[in-house]
């Protein structure tokens, strides 16, 4: 490999279009970047490479939406939290999560890191992003 | 990362100044101020403070968080630089958002500290609470002088600059979580209850105002005690009220900053040549022991949290000071939050104490462990760019006991500032009084 002026970006959207999450992996230290980005923040590896994600990850907390904290565009997710995700390859990054809500927020929080699945959604200006489902037990 | 390298000279706060911060359209006598005159009040007044000469100043930093939105300028040192007797002499502008006045600091000494400069002014300006008349779009202001209201709808739509385009706006979550991040994350790890929570928000908010309602450069000039009373109300049940409403997960509407307009800088000059440079200086220096630093982008899980033990971390590995060394303590609470949690991570307030320090009034400023007694941001006000360097005009006010009727009870001789902002930038700057 060497060093790529590269369009990570937007390979990295064109991808969710055809239904697959990507991250990059580094070589050298194994270490799994997401959202995808040129070198490794674990080893420092000038260089890292596509890896297709398995969309299998944890919610490590819960934080819901308020009025500060919320768009109108964000009513099409229906119930949902923010929090800290952390990817099955290992990334953790803050992110989506719908199926929560003040209703199972107790719940749920007591059995804290709970499973979650990653998903491709729509958003308003023409491009898709990825939020993640409550994996019900 | 290896440790932080110790300063190749000593380096001194000599002089501060700061504007009122202010609604400056609402009012006949600052409606029309502008950024020359607002930064030039303010450098002037630090020079003065240390009794110097602009024509002794070799070089001058300016900050502004948002200068093309703010003041319609791409390049402000330049266009300034007359108003404060700096004419034709090198500058540099810098912005880091909310965290710019803090970093303005770590400008200057590192000019100083290199042998480059001996005596440089760092100062910010910032409109937060208007724009350039008219205001309709960033490219089309052609007054002189006049400025039109920003209101909070148009500011949080230029808040979005803030966060990564690629990725962070796009997962809709890290923008987001900045106002409820850290109260989750507090509640949590410490084992408190929402309800606690709640108090220890209410309680910062009472003592930021309380702060400020004697602080004559403060935007607020009232109590929550006497708000309370005009609506027939206790003060805790005025804190939990519709005139305090619930805006986020955890935040009321009183933990959010006031944005508003105002300028500060501060003189800083290499220690060993004060004598030759400051001749006639009142006051005792005030070195800058260290500066941490480090950022989060906003993706980054718990990034103010984690940011600052980044940053508390360094600076303590530099100067060897432990929390119960600071006599003062600064935060930069445009999040109100952010008063508790950076307060306990720099060892200010004892681990998963520091709520029960604030419910009790300790943390006031006439209490035994002071914070932001301006007013902080939610009552002292945010001028964004110029709130860091008017903490810093504060922690030098305190410390040199200039503070008449409210000076904190003990002479403080160490402070920590800690910076925040730019989604997420962290300074933890520590300052130390000299010794005669």
């Amino acid at each position: 490999m060497a060093i790529k002026l590269e369009k990570v970006v937007a390979t990295f959207y064109e991808a969710l279009e055809e239904g697959k999450i990507l991250g990059r992996k580094c070589p050298k230290c194994g270490n799994v970047e997401f959202p995808p980005v040129y070198a490794c923040n674990a080893c420092g590896s000038y260089e890292t490479e596509w890896v297709e994600l398995s969309g299998n990850a944890k919610l490590h907390n819960i934080v819901l939406p308020a009025a500060l904290s919320s768009k109108p565009e964000y009513k099409k997710l229906g119930k949902y939290c923010y929090g800290e995700i952390e990817l099955e390859e290992g990334a953790r990054f803050n992110g989506v999560v719908r199926g929560i809500s003040k209703k199972n927020r107790a719940e749920i929080s007591a059995k804290l890191p709970v499973p979650v699945k990653a998903a491709i959604f729509e958003r308003e200006g023409g491009f898709k992003t990825v939020v993640f489902d409550l994996v019900e037990e | 990362m290896k440790p932080l390298g110790k300063y190749s000279r000593s380096v001194s706060i000599i002089g501060v100044g700061c504007t009122p911060f202010m609604y400056t359209v609402d009012k006949p006598e600052t409606d029309g101020l502008t950024e020359g005159e607002m930064f030039g009040y303010a450098a002037l007044k630090a020079m003065e403070d240390a009794g110097v000469n602009p024509q002794d100043v070799d070089f001058y930093f300016h900050g502004c968080a948002s200068p093309l939105n703010g003041s319609n300028y791409l390049t402000p040192n330049v266009q300034i630089a007359n108003w404060f007797g700096m004419k034709g002499k090198g500058s540099i502008h810098h912005s880091e958002a909310c965290c710019t006045g803090y970093l303005a600091i770590e400008q200057a000494v590192n000019a100083i500290a290199s042998g480059k400069y001996d005596c440089v002014l760092t100062g910010a300006v910032e409109f937060g609470d208007s724009t350039p008349h008219p205001n309709d779009s960033v490219e089309t202001p052609k007054h002189p002088y006049k400025r039109d209201k920003m209101t909070m709808d148009k500011f949080l739509k230029t808040t979005q600059w803030l966060y990564d385009r690629t990725y962070t706006r796009s997962l809709m979550a890290g923008q987001e979580l900045i106002y409820d991040d850290a109260a989750e994350w507090y509640v949590r790890t410490r084992g408190i209850t929402p309800e606690q929570m709640n108090d220890t928000l209410n309680w910062m908010c009472i003592n930021n105002r309380r702060n400020a309602a004697i602080n004559p450069l403060a935007i607020v000039d009232t109590t929550y005690e006497d708000l309370a009373k005009e609506q027939g109300m206790t003060q805790e049940e005025y804190m939990n009220s519709p005139f305090n409403p619930r805006m986020g997960d955890f935040l009321r509407a009183g933990g959010i900053e006031l944005k508003c307009d105002g300028a500060a800088a501060a003189l800083l000059c290499a220690t060993d040549k004060i004598p030759e440079i400051a001749k006639n200086l009142k006051h005792a220096p005030i070195e800058v022991l260290g500066i941490g630093s480090a950022a989060c982008e906003a993706s980054t899980p718990h990034f103010e949290v984690r940011a600052t033990e980044e940053a508390v971390r360094q600076v303590y590995e530099l100067t060897g000071l432990k929390g119960e060394d600071l006599d003062l303590f600064f935060a930069n609470d445009f999040i109100i939050t952010s008063h508790l949690i950076s307060a306990e991570i720099a060892g200010y307030l004892p681990y998963g104490e520091g709520w029960k320090y604030i419910c009790d009034g300790r943390t006031a400023w006439d209490g035994d462990r002071p914070i932001n007694t301006n007013g902080g941001r939610t009552a002292f006000g945010h001028a964004h760019a110029a709130s860091g360097l008017a903490d810093v005009y504060e922690a030098c006010k305190q410390m040199w006991n200039e503070c008449g009727e409210r000076q904190v009870k003990k002479l403080p001789k160490t402070t920590m500032l800690r910076g925040y902002g730019g989604a997420q930038n962290v300074a933890a700057v520590v300052i130390r009084t000299l010794d005669k």
